[in-house]
């Protein structure tokens, strides 16, 4: 909201400078956003001179101005041919600026002339009303140089951002008493009286109480509907407002001068000359006056003539009845409504208003009246309103103001050091009645202060008036105790500290994304994945689902990586996933995701080029996996219709699923417009949580070996289709004596080796817990073992 | 011998050790003058024939001299040892080294630890919520009736079943204070989730929530604890202020400013010319927040507080654009490595 600080100085003593009084409110709790000067936003709005006039022909009615700023000349048209001559010192504006009527300036040709902007009126200067005289000053006046330098000008605004709770600031007066109750500096509350008027009775009928506490209203005769004085188009210009007439302007006025917004009826427009405040019935329809036909339900509140609504209470006035041209009798209206009601219509309409803003926010049930009365008294001054008639207050249950006790040992307490009981009562008795009561104080809001219920409140008012920043800092006295972290917590921590030390980068990606990414993945039916959680109002198609898959999101990682200039990345993401339940709760387990994407080794002299391959993605998983503790298993050809088959694992822990490592497939990431190639791996770490608490509760710590090992080698020649996998099985499932570790040291293909057929070199460890093993008891065993692979695989020593 | 002869044999060793150039000659050198055969051990063996006087002064000299040459040969050998390694191979050492490049932890979880670590120090643990909330623990719960204008402060995503992403970790508070009875001290990182994206937002970002509840927890002590947070994430003379401001949640309510870190207060494009950066909300939790989660406000009170993580980290990274958090693009990440 705009404060002028001239229009505040009406209400308030202001001591200070602009920019102070800005530190002051922000610093109470009134955030001043900005200190700006209406006129300089206006842009270059400055002094000419006028160095040559002529008449072309052409321009007939149009006078053509060489004039000059000091640095520059140009040429302006005007129309205001007998006030320019050459020596005369004028007002103009350059394109690109703006003028008070809220016009922007452009440059202009009229046939072949060019307008270098234009001369400036008092009226488009925002000096005074005066449109069809030209502004001019002495002729000493330096060109160049601002117009309200020259007139020293100063208007300074503040832009203040109101928190939802303090409807009353909404206003210079409310304003000026926030200022007040910071300051102390001398308020001026204004008063109005009402005054002789006629009779005017059974008007006003309020049907529905839980939506309007009062009603007041009156009806002036005799308006001239015109342009408003100068000082209010001013005003609500500097307020950021555009004058309409004067009816209209002064509701709006006197709605920023005291908060209370208003209505002005075309009384002679009223059936029946009636106003019934009621529930709208289902369905009926108000032509609005932005020209929006809104239909109604029953939970709005509208004023009604004898026979349609004419007004959204509250919210905005009806087209058919609202003041125009020509209005000679109105009926104004000052309301207080229920808040709730009109936010509720408000939010199911999307229609918010001024009026509505504030009456959410709730505006004081005690200036309602003076809202009315002043509008009335600028009505008369300033609309010609002659005839008024008495004012009709409906109040069915006038406001009953809470009384609040808060004890002197509470504000203490709560705020941590003490403050003595005259300061709290001083601090108090700024915003209400305060009376001193058993070791507290009994406190009764002003009525504006609707926001004052409950004794924390109270103690709020207190500290920020006392000033937050000097009460002290302190550190809490508390009882210790520890907790152990969430073991959820420790598992990611562990993971990323795992991958990031493997070289992988951590990303994160949104938690919604376009369903055509999960189409993309081509998902068999059934595929609990396949059911996503819709959001109900995306900000657009492409994060409009929750995800169900972290893998869709990497992908998107890879592409955005690829297309600027990275040829390899390792990347994973930990974040949930989202699952419809029966409960309208999501099911959200933790997922990590492990992403490779291109290059392995790229333009590096000691390494020839090469792509990731699966073994790259197998190795890290298995060193997590490792270093986690679990045995997880990579069962060859993963069931995901993504993945490239043969290039694929599920990923299991015992018999469970918990994962998926593989290539995916091209016609996949042709999807996400991708050519590279890209491995992905992803694993359900809500399944990992129970067996990962098991497996680091008993570590097995390895100490270094007591006596020598030794080793055998074989290397025999097997069919080419057969897995190393099956040979360590089948070695594990003998269970040899001493056997500590075998490994495949070289598979090798092509000749001597017949087609069909490789060559594999298997190397064995052996070793004893207790002694150093002699040379015969491994070549035994040894021999035997060769023996069994031999028979078992039919193959044949090389 | 004369002293001469034992003089010229002295110097014609040492002269002879000079001169060699590699092991194999100096394992020669050795032989010759120490092996069995060689010449001081000869020497030495006839010593028998001589008289004693001459036999003590040429025993001696010959046995200094089989020292000397000891020690010079082991010297030799030292420093043709070094001579073959200390030689320059032809490699190329400003070749680039094999790279092994570690990775890096997203920035955004990388301020998360350093938080959550900030206030584990202080006895804060960690909670965590559901990201999918419901209308009641996201804002009726925490004083926040569906009519209440306030609402307006959180443009909401909603999900067809009529559940919401949470616009705030929150939620999590009351959740942690039905748990688990007081005295409590928690902070509850998380994703959240609002309607909202340009420069400056994203729909979704990342919040860090704390709650501490005691007896006797005041205002005061939650300046203290803030300040000290301040303190050790942006450095230790980073200057703070506390402004009233309005959460339905916590009464009274406070937001922190600190000392813009890029003008150092002057005021600059950043601060919008004020020389403060907003930081977080905070307050003395509600007593309506209090009676929700089943506290009894007349027994307990605390303070609770709320801030973006990426606000934090464009602070702390001097990065102006918070798209770059989720573009994930390599370079950007590197950059925490």
């Amino acid at each position: 909201m705009r404060v002028p600080l001239s229009w505040l100085k009406e209400f308030i003593d202001v001591k200070a400078s602009a920019e102070e009084v800005a530190e002051i409110l922000t610093m109470g709790g009134i955030e001043v956003e900005e200190v700006f000067d209406p006129y300089e936003e206006l842009g270059e709005l400055i002094t000419v001179k006028v160095l040559e006039v002529s008449f072309p022909e052409k321009l007939k009615e149009l006078a053509l101005c060489r004039v000059t700023d000091g640095r520059q000349e140009f040429t302006l048209l005007t129309t205001a041919k007998d006030q320019v001559a050459p020596g005369l010192v004028l007002g103009a504006v350059k394109p690109g600026s703006m003028v008070f009527s809220g016009e922007k300036v452009e440059e202009k040709v009229v046939k072949g002339f060019k307008s270098y902007g234009m001369f400036l009126s008092p009226y488009e200067a925002g000096l005074g009303l005066e449109k069809d005289k030209l502004l001019s000053f002495p002729p000493d006046t330096p060109p160049g140089v601002s117009i309200y330098e020259v007139l020293k000008v100063v208007e300074p605004v503040l832009e203040l951002a109101i928190t939802p709770n303090r409807g009353d600031a909404l206003s210079i007066l409310g304003a000026a008493r926030e200022l007040y109750a910071l300051t102390k500096w001398e308020l001026r509350e204004p008063s109005f009286e009402e005054g002789e008027g006629f009779e005017l009775n059974e008007v006003v009928k309020i049907e529905d109480e839980d939506g309007c506490f009062r009603y007041t209203g009156r009806l002036l005769k005799g308006i001239e509907v015109r342009e408003s004085p100068f000082y209010i188009q001013k005003r609500l210009w500097l307020c950021g407002q555009r004058p309409i007439n004067n009816v209209v302007d002064i509701t709006n006025y006197v709605m920023l001068e005291l908060g209370q917004p208003l209505h002005a009826f075309d009384w002679e427009t009223l059936e029946g000359r009636k106003i019934i405040v009621r529930k709208a019935r289902e369905g009926e329809k108000l032509l609005m006056l932005d020209g929006v036909v809104r239909e109604l339900s029953s939970e709005d509140l509208v004023i009604a003539d004898a026979k349609r609504p004419v007004a959204l209470a509250g919210i905005m006035g009806g087209e058919e009845t609202g003041v125009r041209e020509g209005t000679k009798e109105v009926f104004l209206e000052a309301a207080w409504f229920n808040p709730k009601r009109i936010r509720r219509t408000s939010q199911r309409l999307k229609v918010s208003t001024d009026s509505s803003y504030r009456f959410e926010r709730c505006v004081d049930p005690e200036g309602v009246l003076k809202g009315l009365l002043r509008a009335c008294e600028l009505l008369k001054k300033e609309a010609g309103a002659k005839e008024v008639s008495r004012v009709i207050d409906v109040y069915p249950r006038p406001y009953k103001a809470p009384k609040i006790y808060v004890s002197f040992e509470r504000v203490n307490q709560y705020l941590g050091f003490e403050l003595n009981k005259e300061e709290v009562k001083e601090y108090l008795s700024r915003v209400g009645k305060v009376k001193e009561e058993k070791e507290g104080v009994e406190f009764i809001p002003f009525s504006y202060r609707q926001d004052l219920k409950i004794p924390e409140d109270l103690i709020e008012e207190i500290a920020r008036i006392y000033g937050y920043e000097k009460i002290p800092t302190t550190f809490p006295v508390a009882e210790l105790y520890a907790e152990a972290p969430l073991f959820e917590i420790k598992v990611l921590q562990k993971v990323r500290e795992i991958l990031s030390g493997l070289g992988f980068y951590e990303v994160v990606n949104y938690s919604f994304i376009d369903p055509s990414w999960i189409e993309a993945l081509m998902l068999k039916d059934g595929d609990r994945r396949l059911k996503v959680l819709e959001l109900a109002n995306p900000l657009s198609v492409n994060q409009s689902v929750m995800r169900t898959s972290l893998v869709p999101g990497l992908i998107e990682t890879a592409r955005i990586n690829y297309f600027r200039e990275v040829s390899g990345l390792k990347a994973f993401e930990l974040g949930k996933v989202f699952f419809p339940t029966d409960d309208v709760l999501a099911y959200e387990p933790y997922h990590l995701g492990i992403l490779m994407m291109g290059y392995r080794d790229k333009d590096e002299w000691y390494a020839e080029d090469a792509r990731f391959d699966i073994f790259d993605l197998k190795g890290v998983l298995e060193e997590l996996f490792s270093a986690l503790k679990l045995e997880v298993e990579l069962r060859p050809y993963s069931e995901e219709p993504f993945l490239k088959r043969g290039l694929s694992f599920d990923l299991y822990l015992g018999e469970k699923k918990v994962g998926f490592a593989g290539g995916v497939k091209n016609l996949v990431l042709k999807a996400f417009d991708l050519k590279e190639v890209v491995f992905v791996a992803e694993v359900d770490l809500e399944a990992l949580l129970e067996p990962l608490k098991d497996a680091w509760e008993k570590v097995e710590v390895k100490k270094p070996p007591k006596y020598p090992s030794t080793f055998r080698d074989v290397t025999c020649i097997v069919k080419k289709e057969l897995k190393i996998g099956e040979i360590f099985k089948y070695i594990k499932s003998l269970e040899v004596p001493w056997l500590e570790e075998v490994k495949c040291i070289k598979i090798y293909e092509g000749p001597p080796i017949p087609e069909g057929e490789k060559s594999i070199s298997l190397r064995f460890w052996y070793r004893a817990k207790d002694r150093t093993l002699k040379d015969e008891e491994v070549n035994q065993v040894q021999e035997e073992l060769a023996r069994k692979i031999f028979e078992h695989f039919g193959a044949r020593p090389r | 011998m004369t002293s001469s002869e034992l003089e010229n044999l002295r110097k014609g060793a040492l002269e002879e050790l000079s001169k060699i150039e590699s092991l194999s000659e100096l394992e020669g050198f050795k032989v010759k003058f120490l092996g069995k055969k060689g010449v001081i051990t000869q020497k030495l063996k006839s010593l028998k024939s001589l008289p004693l006087e001459e036999k003590r002064q040429v025993g001696s000299f010959l046995n200094r001299l089989k020292e000397e040459l000891l020690r010079g040969i082991q010297n030799k050998e030292k420093e043709l040892l070094f001579k073959e390694e200390d030689r320059d191979l032809g490699i190329d050492l400003t070749l680039p080294g094999r790279k092994r490049a570690i990775g890096a932890i997203h920035p955004l979880n990388v301020v998360i630890n350093e938080l959550c670590e900030i206030f584990g120090r202080l006895g804060f643990s960690i909670a965590t919520g559901p990201e999918v909330e419901t209308e009641y623990y996201n804002f009726t719960a925490l004083n926040i009736p569906d009519w209440h204008p306030a609402r307006d402060m959180q443009a909401t995503f909603y999900l067809k079943n009529g559940a919401i992403l949470r616009t705030h970790t929150s939620p999590i508070q009351i959740r942690t204070m039905l748990k688990k009875k007081p005295p409590l001290r928690i902070v509850a990182p998380g994703k959240v989730y609002r309607y909202d994206a340009d420069v400056r937002h994203s729909p979704m970002f990342h919040q860090i929530e704390g709650l501490m509840v005691d007896k006797r927890v005041s205002f005061a002590d939650l300046k203290g604890i803030l300040t000290y947070f301040a303190q050790e994430t942006f450095g230790e003379g980073t200057r703070v202020r506390f402004r009233p401001s309005y959460f339905p949640f916590t009464e009274p309510s406070v937001e922190m400013d600190i000392g813009c870190v890029i003008c150092g207060g002057k005021g600059c494009r950043v601060c919008s010319h004020t020389g403060w950066l907003e930081i977080l909300g905070a307050g003395m939790v509600h007593p309506e927040v209090f009676k929700a989660a089943g506290y009894d406000p007349s027994e307990w009170q605390g303070f609770a507080f709320g801030m973006g993580i990426e606000r934090i980290a464009m602070i702390k990274y001097g990065i102006d654009d918070i798209r770059l958090f989720f573009e994930n693009h390599r370079n950007f990440l590197q950059s925490f490595k």
